[in-house]
């Protein structure tokens, strides 16, 4: 026979456990992800040591972004000075206002009336990385398509109905939604194989496709340079990223020190009275 | 020369207590010899607190507390000022380990009983900090200007609208304009740096004094003061210094590690202590995609949208902080500590640890169905447990606690 108190305990432990199971069922319920039609965003991993990713990355963003996108909180010196640029080359090759002194912030090379140009006003971006994030702005920046609908004749995946024409596509080239013939998954993961040992076939769409011999550039050395331009605005984000990481291992590495010596001077007090 | 230093030392202490005091409560303060590491917290919510305060020192001189400044200050210290980035994580990760701290020390307290008598003012001084941590932590997120910022600080302002006959002045003159506003930035601004501070010190200093008059308590719920040596002095006690000091020394030490490992390497932590819509200037024409509050806040926020009714939500909410001030008398158990309390206790607590839990995650993640229904359970065990309390800590059964520690 169950106890009264028994009983009861069962039902609370049981109530317990159905909060639980609830909670982390509901922790990975699917929610409409970031990069919409594109399904998940691509995986970026900055590397704020490879100072000539960042260089190649300033260099694609002065001269195909900074017309249009300024980056405000951003000033000219401090850009060449982080990415080892000799002030002089700097201003050079890639200040094209020669008015502009090191300590003026990047505040943009577009009149006031441009909203009118496209809708709506071009956003500053020195903080794009940090309320977008960097896998976001990679996948994006590769998610555009030929869309006739549209008022610049593209579209894009990431961010359906973008207001941005497709700036890059003289180097990417024309890329297109494609239906690809794929195979088609069996139960057990591999490809299912009809009785004659043939792979079976199925027509699936919305596969992004470079038009052949339309682009400058390859594939491969156009996700290059999308890398290279995530990677300068995960910098510009914020300038101090890569010291920040840096510091970060002697902070901890120290604390560990004085954890370590604290406990051993406790431990030597503590003998007094826990004999 | 020392016998300078020394003259001058017995001038200074004829006129100014400072032996005794060091003696009242430091060097001959007993505490309990045998605590756990639940007890370690309040230590360091007094560190946060001071981490706090220094490093908010420091971002007020940069900071501009106006409409068209404010935000781009914010980016000012994060780039142009030597280490403004250091000081700034700091109070950024500082404000959210103080929370987290805060909400151990108070789980603390309801598990060993802290609030029992003659702890009740020790408690409700706690509780009353609580209270001005939130409204300090509220008034200090609106201060960068962010999109959340902007739409947190509406959503907040506009609950004072529910209330009736006098909501909409109010809401009017705690905003200090139509919208939110550089008006609205400036008076919070005073606020979080000179008023609630003020306010949180002063609880502080009084919480502690309570304390050293009622002394603190161990996890085994035993009163010390009933052993005592020929000298007065509790048999199962230590002085306060060295010993719990050098204890203390031990938790800041592994802290601060915890505390450099969010703050160097994942200060945004995943988004819930700065979120990424903060990133974006405020705009009030552009609502972001779904308003969520910061974690520390995010239990209260889906009691509020689990109630269809905004003024209903609101006396939900209120009553959810509200009900830990009367936790001492609400309490009717003979023990004090979850050791030697009976099975209904047992089942109480845990059940509100988890129903806390997962009304936070809760407050953090967009509304479904499923998710309306669970805040609606959770919200029902967390008053359970406080409402129900007098009745499963009266008749339970408990365990004899033990003479000494």
């Amino acid at each position: 026979m169950i106890s009264m108190a028994n009983r009861f305990q069962i039902i609370l432990k049981g109530v317990v456990l159905f909060i639980l199971l609830f909670y982390f069922n509901e922790m990975y319920a699917a929610e409409g992800g970031p990069c919409k039609d594109y399904g998940e965003c691509d995986k970026f991993q900055y590397s704020l040591n490879d100072i000539e990713s960042l260089q190649r990355g300033a260099s694609t963003y002065i001269n195909y972004c900074y017309g249009c996108h300024s980056l405000k909180f951003s000033r000219w010196g401090r850009v060449a000075k982080d990415l080892q640029i000799p002030e002089d080359i700097f201003f050079e090759n890639l200040v094209f206002d020669k008015s502009i002194k090191p300590g003026d912030l990047m505040v943009g090379a577009m009149p006031e009336d441009s909203a009118d140009w496209f809708g709506v006003e071009p956003p500053d971006l020195t903080l794009v990385s940090r309320y977008k994030g960097d896998d976001w702005i990679y996948s994006y920046l590769r998610a555009y398509y030929e869309d006739s609908s549209k008022q610049y004749g593209v579209n894009n995946l990431v961010y359906p109905g973008t207001a941005m024409p497709n700036v890059l596509m003289s180097l990417q080239g024309n890329q297109r939604l494609v239906c690809k013939d794929v195979p088609v998954l069996a139960r057990n993961g591999g490809e299912k194989r009809d009785d004659f040992g043939n792979t079976v076939f199925k027509e699936k769409c919305g596969f992004l496709e470079v038009q052949d011999g339309t682009g400058i550039l390859t594939n491969e050395e156009f996700d290059t340079l999308i890398y290279d331009l995530t990677n300068f605005l995960v910098y510009v984000g914020e300038p101090s990223k890569a010291t920040r990481e840096r510091i970060g291992w002697y902070v901890v590495f120290y604390f560990l020190i004085f954890t370590a010596l604290s406990s051993l001077l406790y431990r030597e007090y503590h003998k007094d009275y826990n004999k | 020369m020392t016998e300078i230093a020394g003259k001058l030392f017995t001038w200074i202490n004829t006129r100014l207590p400072i032996v005794n005091t060091f003696e009242r409560h430091l060097s001959k303060h007993p505490v309990p010899s045998k605590v756990n590491f639940w007890y370690l917290f309040g230590a360091l919510a007094a560190v946060t607190l001071i981490i706090q305060v220094v490093t908010g020192i420091w971002l007020i001189m940069p900071y501009s507390n106006t409409e068209e400044q404010a935000f781009s200050s914010i980016e000012y210290i994060m780039r142009d000022v030597d280490y403004g980035w250091v000081i700034r994580y700091m109070h950024t990760t500082g404000a959210s380990l103080f929370f987290a701290v805060v909400y151990l020390h108070m789980f603390r307290g309801l598990l060993y009983g802290s609030y029992q008598k003659p702890k009740e003012l020790v408690w409700i001084f706690g509780c009353t900090i609580y209270l001005a941590m939130m409204a300090e932590g509220f008034l200090g997120y609106v201060l960068p200007y962010g999109q959340m910022s902007y739409w947190g600080a509406q959503v907040i302002i506009s609950l004072f609208g529910a209330i009736p006959y006098i909501g909409e002045s109010l809401e009017l003159w705690v905003r200090g304009d139509y919208y939110i506003s550089g008006i609205t930035v400036s008076r919070f601004f005073a606020l979080h740096v000179v008023a609630l501070p003020l306010v949180l010190i002063a609880l502080v200093f009084l919480h502690l004094v309570a304390l050293h008059e009622v002394g603190a308590g161990n996890p085994e719920g035993v009163d010390i003061e009933e052993h005592l040596d020929e000298d007065g002095v509790p048999l199962d006690s230590v002085p306060f210094f060295p010993y719990k000091v050098l204890n203390a020394l031990v938790a800041i030490g592994v802290f601060m590690t915890v505390f450099s490992i969010i703050m160097f390497f994942f200060p945004e932590g995943g988004g819930y202590f700065i979120e990424m819509a903060n990133f974006q200037e405020a705009n009030p024409l552009v609502t972001p995609d779904h308003i969520a509050p910061v974690w520390y806040y995010a239990p209260f926020y889906t009691m509020l949208r689990a109630i269809p009714d905004p003024l209903g939500g609101l006396i939900v909410m209120a009553s959810a902080v509200a009900i830990f001030f009367i936790v001492p008398w609400l309490d009717r158990s003979k023990v004090a500590s979850i050791r030697y309390k009976g099975i209904y206790s047992k089942i109480a607590i845990t059940m509100f640890g988890v129903s806390f839990l997962t009304l936070g995650y809760l407050g953090t993640v967009g509304v479904t169905e499923v998710r309306k229904t669970m805040s609606v359970i959770c919200t029902i065990i967390y008053f359970a447990y406080f409402l129900l309390m007098p009745i499963y800590t009266k008749y339970e059964i408990t365990k004899e606690v033990p003479e000494r520690l």
